[in-house]
């Protein structure tokens, strides 16, 4: 039963399921849409501050790169005058952390370094020939200006504390000569551009990243240049798990449920160039190409998808409840119908067989019924005769005064009392076939029945090339019958194929079973003198019928095998030719 | 007074024996023969018309009796009806009162009458004037 319930459910909840994903499935294809388009206007919002915070160093970096330097410039001893403005002004920028002037050797020949916020430090000048942004530095002509990667600042090899993220803007100064005698070093603080860039965050996490796709700033770490920190910080394409070719051009993904808007920045895009002013660089030189990036997190995707997914699953819910009910009615409401119509037909069974066992009662009465007006005419008839004759004689005798005439008619009355005993023993064998209850049914083997009966029979035992008997018995050989029936009408039709057969041919009888319609059939065939059943065939089977004179005969004998079957509800019946044979059949029931 | 022929057809004996006498008191003129059963007496009528001997006038014919029954005499009587010369006066005579047999004996218009054994000799007498009334 559960197993059609099941199926059931299935055929009608399968459709259903599949249509609610496939809305499921648009809407949350429609949703990530709408955030990732949001993301990508968000990211070039972000883009564009990035750009507009950049001008501030670049600008600076354009004004000491545009400045007429004096010949033989010397900033400490000479030329101390001509920097005196310069300084103040270097005071007044609280961006600058450093401001140097390196010459083409890598010796610094000019430094400032903020202490505190009023202070300026001047002095104390290094050898930077082997820093990076000094090599970068020397090589830039007229109109370059090198930016460098944001680093935490670091001081004799180690990371200054408080942290100090910097980004190091250097280019080619000339004197007025136009003769190349270094270059500035700014080292810009980006505490404050890194801060302004990372606010502003609703729901998405912003990073910034360098070349090596290592994060500078975001939200989602307290320190700039996390990765400088520590080392189990690694950069953003392996914890996104994203290709670091989606870095390298304007992206927006989707990965393990976050959407992702790449943004990388070009500032020398000529657009970006003419951005920057009138006096802007010819070209900026940067080791760094920056990346901005905007990241939906996927706690955040599934907050948003929430009332979606719990749409669709209290839809199904509903539906798999519903349905389930449903089939579950279904399936009880058939298979209650389907035992009722059983009780019914069960039911049914049981009166079919009733009334079969009243029509075969109803046949036993009917035979019976047969039986005993058959008797009750024999009795009459037969009776009646010799009792009238007897009256009549009795009469006769009364009215004769001759003893000699009265001495007539004395063997009329002999054979009157010989008759009326006669009757009274036929009778007598009669009613005891009607009373059927002392009759033992058992199972009868025939083809020992008819060997033990044939053996009777001396014309058999004697002559056995004159008659024989043949036996067929594929069909069956057992019936529940009386043994004592059977045996008195195989007995008679043996007598009567004995009686009654050709003496010009070898005679036989046979006996063939068969199953007509479920129905036991013994066929008995002769090959006798046969009847005319067209003259005879009413009387066949009367009591005191006979149809040969030439031959001996009450004509009782198949008046009680037919008396004998019929009293345990078996026909029989005849088919004969004259000077051929007789087929007699019995139908057992 | 010319010869009366009357043939009884029963295969009882002692009822042959019994109408012998009763026929033989009423008259002497009547000449009674018999056959014990319906095969001999559809035989002699064949007989009789062949050969041209004198017809029975009256038949009594009994219903059981072996080889040939009163209804097999009737259908063969039937089919030799047209050969004989004479009209014969059939009377069914048995024992059974069975309405089955009276109705099943009005069917056959080649019979006169039916009587029930045993017959006494008053109904045999009033037949048997009504057949000879004019010979008598």
């Amino acid at each position: 039963m559960w197993k059609t319930i099941l199926k059931i459910f299935g055929i009608l909840y399968l459709p259903l399921l599949m249509l609610s994903l496939i809305l499921f499935f648009f809407q949350k294809k429609e949703h990530i849409n709408y955030y990732s388009h949001l993301q990508k206007r968000e990211t070039q919002i972000k883009k564009s501050l990035f750009l507009d915070l950049f001008h501030t160093p670049i600008h600076n970096g354009n004004y000491w790169a545009n400045l007429e330097y004096p010949a033989d410039f010397d900033p400490l001893h000479k030329d101390e005058a001509f920097m005196k403005p310069y300084i103040a002004i270097i005071k007044g920028l609280t961006d600058y952390d450093q401001f140097r002037f390196i010459d083409l050797k890598g010796q610094e020949f000019f430094r400032v370094e903020r202490k505190g916020t009023d202070s300026l430090e001047i002095g104390g000048l290094q050898d930077k020939h082997k820093r990076p942004y000094f090599k970068k530095g020397v090589t830039l002509t007229e109109g370059q200006l090198y930016l460098s990667p944001i680093n935490l600042n670091r001081e004799y090899g180690e990371i200054e504390k408080p942290f100090k993220p910097v980004l190091r803007v250097v280019g080619p100064i000339f004197d007025i000569n136009n003769k190349k005698i270094g270059i500035f070093v700014i080292n810009f603080k980006m505490e404050k551009i890194l801060d302004l860039l990372r606010s502003n965050i609703v729901d998405n996490n912003f990073y910034l990243l360098n070349d090596s796709l290592n994060i500078i700033t975001t939200n989602t770490f307290k320190n700039h240049i996390p990765y400088e920190l520590s080392k189990s910080v690694s950069s953003l394409d392996k914890t996104s798990g994203l290709s670091d070719e989606l870095f390298k051009k304007d992206t927006t993904i989707l990965s393990n449920h976050h959407i992702y808007t790449i943004y990388p920045i070009n500032l020398n895009e000529p657009k970006q160039l003419s951005a920057f002013g009138s006096n802007a660089p010819l070209k900026i030189v940067t080791s760094s190409n920056w990346v901005v990036v905007h990241e939906l997190p996927s706690s955040f995707m599934y907050a948003t998808l929430r009332p979606l997914y719990l749409g669709v699953g209290i839809l199904n819910l509903f539906a798999i409840i519903v349905l389930m009910s449903l089939a579950y009615f279904f399936v009880k409401n058939r298979v209650e119908r389907e035992m009722y119509f059983n009780e019914l037909e069960t039911n049914n069974g049981l009166l079919l067989e009733s009334n079969q066992k009243i029509s075969n009662m109803n046949q036993r009465i009917t035979t019976r019924n047969k039986q005993l007006s058959e008797f009750n005419y024999l009795v009459s008839h037969n009776l009646k005769a010799p009792v009238s004759s007897l009256s009549v004689i009795v009469k006769m005798i009364k009215k004769e005064n001759e003893l000699e005439k009265v001495n007539e008619l004395m063997p009329s009355l002999v054979q009157i009392s010989e008759s009326i005993t006669e009757l009274a023993k036929d009778m007598g064998n009669y009613v005891s076939i009607l009373n059927e209850k002392e009759l033992k049914i058992e199972q009868v083997d025939i083809e020992l029945l008819i060997d033990k009966v044939k053996n009777e029979f001396s014309e058999i035992i004697l002559y056995p090339n004159d008659f024989e008997v043949y036996v067929d018995l594929k069909a069956w050989k057992q019936i529940e019958f009386s043994r004592f029936y059977l045996q008195s009408v195989v007995q008679n039709l043996i007598s009567n194929a004995i009686k009654y057969r050709r003496k010009d041919v070898a005679s036989f009888i046979k006996f063939r079973t068969a199953v007509e319609n479920d129905k036991k059939a013994l066929y008995i065939t002769d090959n006798g003198i046969g009847i005319n059943l067209k003259k005879h065939g009413d009387n066949i089977f009367k009591l005191y019928k006979r149809f040969h004179r030439q031959t001996s005969g009450k004509g009782i004998g198949l008046f009680l095998v037919k008396s004998q079957l019929e009293s345990l509800e078996a026909t029989i019946t005849i088919e004969s030719e004259e000077n051929a044979g007789s087929t007699l059949k019995i139908l057992f029931n | 007074m010319k010869e009366c022929n009357i043939l009884l057809v029963d295969d009882d004996e002692v009822y042959l024996f019994i109408m012998d006498k009763l026929i033989k008191s009423l008259s002497n003129d009547l000449k009674v023969s018999s056959f014990t059963d319906g095969e001999q007496a559809v035989k002699f009528l064949s007989l009789c018309s062949e050969e041209h001997i004198k017809l029975p006038e009256v038949i009594f014919l009994d219903i059981n009796m072996p080889f040939l029954d009163g209804w097999g005499f009737l259908v063969e009587f039937k089919k030799i009806k047209p050969l004989l010369h004479d009209k014969i006066n059939i009377y069914m005579v048995s024992s059974s009162s069975r309405d089955e047999d009276i109705v099943r004996a009005a069917q056959f218009e080649e019979l006169t009458g039916y009587v029930i054994k045993p017959m006494d000799e008053d109904q045999l007498l009033e037949i048997l004037t009504n057949i000879y009334a004019d010979n008598w």
